[in-house]
């Protein structure tokens, strides 16, 4: 299996944007009010609602994140998490899972050609309902904490020993019931990578998003969601090295009530290198990223 | 020692105090109040309950139809398939003052609400 490239999912893209259309065109007549509540976790694209699920509720997904274009070459990497969750209380969600990813890197300024498949790692999750959602309080926040460990690094490609500890905090907002709501995430990443030939790296990420979704029938979400991120080269977010903005689309369809899809893209619209005078971020971040999920519940 | 070990240990240990941290259900804490429906035709018997708010709810279920249903709640947060011909208890924790809406999974137009004051 080779890396999806970014012209195959830009392809994607725009076959879901038909799906969308025709979605939408069939929506007009529908009345939000008959609409059943929607759970928000996955309906802002890669910013995260608060949902976690329903008590007794167990679901598996499988999530791609494609990352496409450096500063030259051509650059394609894609971590699948492969994922099964459960809700056991009506405040926690669980989730754990094994990561597979994919490299297809080549000519590419401080990165090794590559072309590989390989099983990268494994992560597990645990979230906290903190501030529930009823009919007379329309926020949401729920907290996360994701400990992952890799083998193979997520930008080169190459064998390493990372540790990463993601700590969100994901909020959302019902605007209009049932029909329009505001997502936001804010992100700590800390993590350590031990290189092949035993170097110690320290980094974090830091930042936040703003996300809106629509319903624009009972079973599909449109929104568009904007990413501020911050690179540092030290866990205790001391050593700035760069940041972007990233913007884009995202998609949320229910096929079936045990079944949907979320896809969104962002693209970077603007960033900066420490010490570097040039337009983007393209050393710690990537021109466009992509997500795709589908789950099952059962 | 490499660093990778400890960090993996303390954030196992920060992991652990997150769950220790987290409340027990609720709906052990106090007695609960019961509400009883039940599912006949396909429609819920009442539609409508109510219930006082900050006190755990007990739902009793009795699907009288031949076929399975999922007693379910997006706001409630629980699902339950009841089999047919059979009781289901479905036990949510204390609530605040609102409407919540209930529904089956396995039937569009089966729906009821549940309105905390």
């Amino acid at each position: 299996m080779k890396a999806m490239r970014a012209g195959q999912w830009h392809s994607l893209g725009v076959l879901i944007s038909l799906v969308l259309l025709g979605c939408a065109g069939s929506a007009r007549a529908e009345d939000a009010s008959s609409w059943r509540e929607i759970e928000t976790k996955y309906t802002f694209g890669f910013t995260t609602g608060s949902g976690i699920g329903l008590e007794g509720e167990k679901e598996f997904t499988v999530d791609t994140i494609g990352r496409f274009g450096k500063r030259d070459g051509h650059y394609a990497a894609t971590e699948t998490k492969y994922e099964f969750e459960f809700t056991p209380s009506q405040f926690i969600q669980i989730e754990f899972g094994a990561l597979g990813s994919t490299h297809n890197i080549g000519g590419v300024t401080g990165l090794d050609d590559r072309s590989q498949v390989a099983l990268g790692g494994a992560f597990a999750e645990l979230r906290y309902l903190a501030i529930e959602r009823t009919s007379n309080n329309p926020l949401s926040v729920t907290l996360a904490v994701e400990p992952t460990v890799r083998r193979i690094d997520e930008t080169s490609g190459e064998r390493v020993r990372n540790f990463e500890f993601e700590t969100t905090v994901n909020a959302d907002l019902e605007l209009m019931k049932n029909r329009l709501f505001a997502g936001f995430n804010l992100l700590y990443e800390p993590e350590v990578t031990q290189t092949a030939i035993g170097d110690t790296q320290r980094e974090a990420t830091f930042g936040g998003s703003a996300a809106l979704s629509l319903r624009i029938a009972s079973n599909v979400v449109v929104g568009g969601e904007v990413w501020y991120l911050r690179h540092y080269d030290a866990a205790n977010l001391t050593a700035f090295t760069g940041d972007a903005v990233m913007l884009g689309p995202s998609l949320y369809i229910r096929f079936t009530p045990k079944m949907f899809m979320t896809a969104a893209w962002n693209t970077q619209v603007w960033g900066r290198e420490v010490g570097n005078p040039v337009a983007l971020n393209l050393a710690e971040f990537q021109r466009h990223r992509a997500k795709l999920k589908f789950a099952w519940e059962f | 020692m490499s660093s990778v070990p400890i960090m993996m240990k303390k954030l196992a240990l920060a992991a652990l105090c997150a769950i220790a941290m987290v409340p027990a259900s609720p709906s052990q804490a106090q007695q609960a109040t019961e509400v009883q429906l039940t599912y006949s035709k396909g429609q819920f018997q009442p539609s409508e309950l109510r219930a006082p708010a900050d006190k755990p709810v007990t739902f009793r279920v009795k699907n009288l139809d031949a076929k399975a249903m999922e007693f379910e709640s997006t706001s409630l947060r629980v699902e339950k398939v009841v089999a047919a011909n059979s009781e289901g208890v479905i036990n949510v924790r204390a609530l605040k003052p609102g409407r919540y809406e209930f529904y089956d999974d396995f039937n569009e137009k089966a729906r009821g609400a549940l309105t905390v004051q």
